[in-house]
């Protein structure tokens, strides 16, 4: 069943809390190997009291969905789901520290309390009093997918009218510290390629937050649809992923051709993005790309998808994202992301 | 250990451990009430203040409902500070 | 939507057993787990009493047949494998088979033992790509040959009913033909210190629902039950064990730990689970509580129970005091529990318990009642952030 995407809102390296804001003139090349996100006021969103004990993930989780939720012009919602991968990094991190500091004494309550992976959903809750369904999903790099296959059950059962849904990672020095000392992490000095054409290994690492307001009817205010979402487990044969994409494209009765465009999740590195690279390259469609704007991060599906939905309510493709300039009609946007050659996704959004 | 030097530190500490930011010594009121009204504090906010007392005046709160009376001001917080410690 | 969600098998290990027949064994003789701490390396040793499954991690690799996994990872692994056997299940790609488990801490209980060290440059050993939630879930599922539908829900202590919720809506939704759900969590420093900073846990054996309660006593564990189409338990010629007939989630939207006086958030999930369920709140035999032993969620769930069946509450009781508060995994272990009392038309009492709370006019069940005849039998199960989940299994 199709869903209405009625609002949507990201914090993301680049300023994209700007509605406008649309990729002019970025580099193809990231300017780092590690993208903080640029954070909007976070107290213009979150009252003065629960500001002050939360930590960088929750800041930018419970900003996001109530920016989203501001955009709909209604305070509530009908049901809350999130993915997140890592959850609350930053309070685990604080309170294992304390812990192995103080020898297990004299700790303090508010980072155990908030290390929760639930928090994001909880606080959201409990800051628009919403009383309804509240899932957290945390399955790698289908952390965001399983939670939007959730948000459109909830709403083709008719649980729901609307749900807020939304993915968010954090990144923090000690997160990066242990993915750039186990070689996740693209050498600074090997970053000079754009991401579809790097010869290194590592990727960049990100953060972010994306939400948004779906339901089951069309208004005045959609901007897109969601057609469908899938994900993969596990691939056992070399040609998998496309007979998933063929079986995937059936089920919403697509052809291949109907595909405007296909936004690819390569990460940079050339060692574990050869199959998705291999794959887009042999459905011979428009391609873009979107990691060297976020970074690589487990729920990078969400910005994914807030970038499709933009292209197709403003029609047209960034150059900064795509090999070759895009020109002609938007209709079918189909989003196609992994992390590390596992956990392999499809989304597809189409316009209004 | 003087009371009034208590109040004085832990004006300071309480914010710093509850990280108010926008609060200064200055504004806060030793006989106001810090929970519910006044600055306003929760439940949270009380096992913090208990690891503050342990870990600044070594004086140990057990059983949190105890707490309640204990914290009501920066006051009462002193005025037990300065009874208990060793 | 018209199938039911069929249990067919069972499979859990916990303090009070490693499996089906021993859990039931402890329970039959209303034996707890709970004791001092063995293998848990912790400055609390000596201070308070959790429910630890009693093998080492050696002992529980030899069980689970599997060499360097972390706890995490291996009571699931043992858990998983008993309900499918249980279950009957000899190809698990017959159907479109599922797995859904469910875990707050995963691969803490590895990863802190490395973490001061590992900062320090005192060690090399990365523990990054085994510590976040999914890991464990996609180690047992790669294991167990199931690859179709894998996900890891965390919602603090009503995480494995949520898994449960989500995998009989799978099924009803003809998504799925059949699932694994469940949820485990071991014991680690991280949560015995996080609970000890909230003051709620018990130095003792823990009371739920007694006046005089003073928190809970942590545990760790696994649990998972095998859920089927009417088409599938037909094609496969089985017996259910029961019916998954009713299920709920709501928020209480109060505070990120503590639970509203009045429980409105378990108030709203029992009675979406009724809803689901079609049955009026007369027709529950009895009500496995998340009763943890804490003053605020036993008053709290307390006083919801007697709003929503109007003060004419079914026997109830909580099983924790058997096995401790399992954090993620409570609600598979309760779901099984509960699955064996009505199998066996008994009803395990809430143990250590004396004194009634004052603001109850119900009281648990405090002695085994055997003969019992259980119909549709909810278990409730709520965790931070809020979040509050019932369950309501029937006979078939």
């Amino acid at each position: 069943m199709e869903v209405y995407i009625n609002a949507l809102s990201c914090i993301s390296h680049h300023n994209t809390i700007d509605d406008d804001f649309f990729f002019e003139d970025i580099p193809s090349i990231p300017t780092s190997n590690s993208l903080q996100v640029t954070a909007p006021v976070y107290k213009d969103y979150i009252p003065a009291n629960t500001i002050r004990r939360t930590s960088h993930i929750l800041k930018m989780g419970i900003s996001a969905g109530l920016m989203c939720l501001r955009k709909t012009g209604k305070e509530q919602t009908d049901a809350i789901v999130v993915g997140t991968a890592m959850g609350c990094f930053e309070d685990t991190d604080k309170f294992l520290r304390s812990i192995g500091d103080n020898n297990e004494s004299m700790l303090t309550p508010t980072s155990f309390i908030q290390s929760t992976h639930n928090t994001v959903a909880g606080q959201l809750a409990l800051l628009t009093k919403c009383h309804g369904y509240n899932f957290t999903y945390v399955h790698q790099n289908l952390s965001f997918e399983y939670a939007l296959l959730d948000a459109m059950l909830l709403l083709k059962d008719g649980e729901a009218e609307t749900v807020l849904v939304g993915g968010v990672d954090e990144l923090i020095p000690p997160l990066f510290e242990l993915f750039d000392r186990a070689g996740h992490i693209k050498k600074t000095e090997n970053n000079n390629e754009p991401i579809w054409k790097s010869k290194s290994k590592g990727f960049i690492a990100g953060e972010g937050s994306a939400f948004f307001s779906i339901g089951n009817k069309s208004t005045d205010s959609s901007i897109a649809k969601i057609k469908g979402v899938k994900a993969i487990q596990k691939l056992n044969t070399e040609g998998e992923l496309s007979d998933h994409c063929t079986a995937f494209l059936n089920e919403l009765n697509l052809k291949k051709e109907d595909i405007s465009l296909v936004l690819n999740g390569a990460s940079g590195d050339s060692e574990k993005d050869k199959r998705i690279l291999n794959f887009t390259d042999t459905l011979n469609l428009p391609t873009a790309y979107f990691k060297h704007l976020c970074g690589e991060y487990f729920t990078s599906s969400g910005f994914a998808l807030w970038l499709a939905t933009n292209i197709l309510k403003k029609q047209r493709v960034p150059d900064s994202i795509i090999p070759t300039k895009f020109s002609g009609a938007l209709k079918n946007i189909l989003i196609v992301n992994h992390y590390q050659d596992q956990h392999y996704s499809f989304i597809c959004v189409s316009a209004c | 250990m003087e009371v009034q030097e208590v109040i004085k530190n832990l004006k300071s500490q309480i914010i710093e451990q509850l990280n108010l930011e926008e609060v200064k010594p200055e504004n806060i009121d030793a006989n106001a009430p810090l929970f519910g009204d006044g600055l306003g504090l929760d439940s949270i906010d009380a096992l913090e203040l208990i690891v503050l007392l342990e870990k600044n005046y070594g004086v140990k709160i057990k059983d949190p409902k105890e707490a309640k009376a204990i914290f009501a001001s920066v006051q009462t917080m002193a005025d037990y500070v300065v009874a208990n410690s060793k | 939507m018209s199938t039911r969600v069929h249990i067919t098998g069972i499979g859990i290990i916990s303090a009070i057993g490693n499996n089906i027949e021993e859990t039931f064994l402890s329970l039959s003789e209303c034996k707890t787990g709970i004791g001092k701490i063995n293998h848990l390396s912790t400055i609390h040793k000596n201070d308070f009493l959790v429910g630890e499954v009693k093998q080492s991690n050696e002992e529980l690799s030899k069980i689970a047949g599997v060499k360097n996994y972390n706890r995490t990872t291996l009571l699931g692994l043992i858990a998983a494998k008993e309900a499918l056997q249980n279950s009957g299940i000899k190809n698990i790609k017959e159907a479109r088979t599922g797995f859904i488990s469910s875990t707050t801490v995963a691969g803490m209980c590895h990863s802190e033992l490395l973490y001061k060290d590992f900062f320090e440059n005192k060690t090399n050993e990365n523990f990054i790509d085994s510590h976040f939630s999914g890991v464990s879930t996609d180690d047992i599922a790669g294991i167990i040959g199931i690859d179709e539908y894998v996900t890891t829900i965390s919602t603090a202590c009503s995480s494995a009913a949520n898994a449960v919720m989500l995998g009989a809506r799978l099924i009803k939704n003809n998504i799925l033909d059949r699932v694994v759900v469940g949820g485990v969590d071991a014991l680690s420093k991280f949560t015995l210190n996080g609970f000890n900073t909230l003051m709620i846990l018990d130095t003792e054996w823990c009371k739920p629902f007694d006046e005089n309660r003073k928190g809970l006593n942590l545990g760790e564990g696994a649990a998972f039950l095998v859920l089927e189409s009417d088409e599938q338990v037909k094609k496969s010629n089985k017996k259910s064990l029961a019916l998954v007939t009713g299920y709920g989630n709501a928020n209480d939207a109060f505070h990120q730990t503590a639970s509203s006086v009045e429980g409105y958030g378990a108030f709203l999930a029992m009675q979406a689970a009724l809803k689901v369920a079609s049955i009026s709140h007369q027709k529950i035999d009895y009500i496995n509580a998340h009763g943890t032993g804490t003053p605020n969620n036993d008053s709290s769930e307390g006083i919801a129970m007697q709003t929503i069946f109007e003060n004419k509450v079914p026997k109830f009781s909580s099983t924790k005091a058997y096995t401790g508060h399992t954090l993620a995994a409570a609600a598979a272990i309760e779901a099984v529990i509960s699955i064996l009392s009505m199998q066996n038309n008994m009803i395990f009492p809430c143990l250590n318990r004396s004194a009634q709370m004052h603001e109850l006019t119900s009281s648990p069940v405090s002695v085994i009642e055997k003969n019992v005849n259980l119909e549709h039998v909810m278990s409730n199960s709520f965790g931070f952030g809020g979040n509050c989940s019932s369950l309501i299994f029937s006979k078939n």
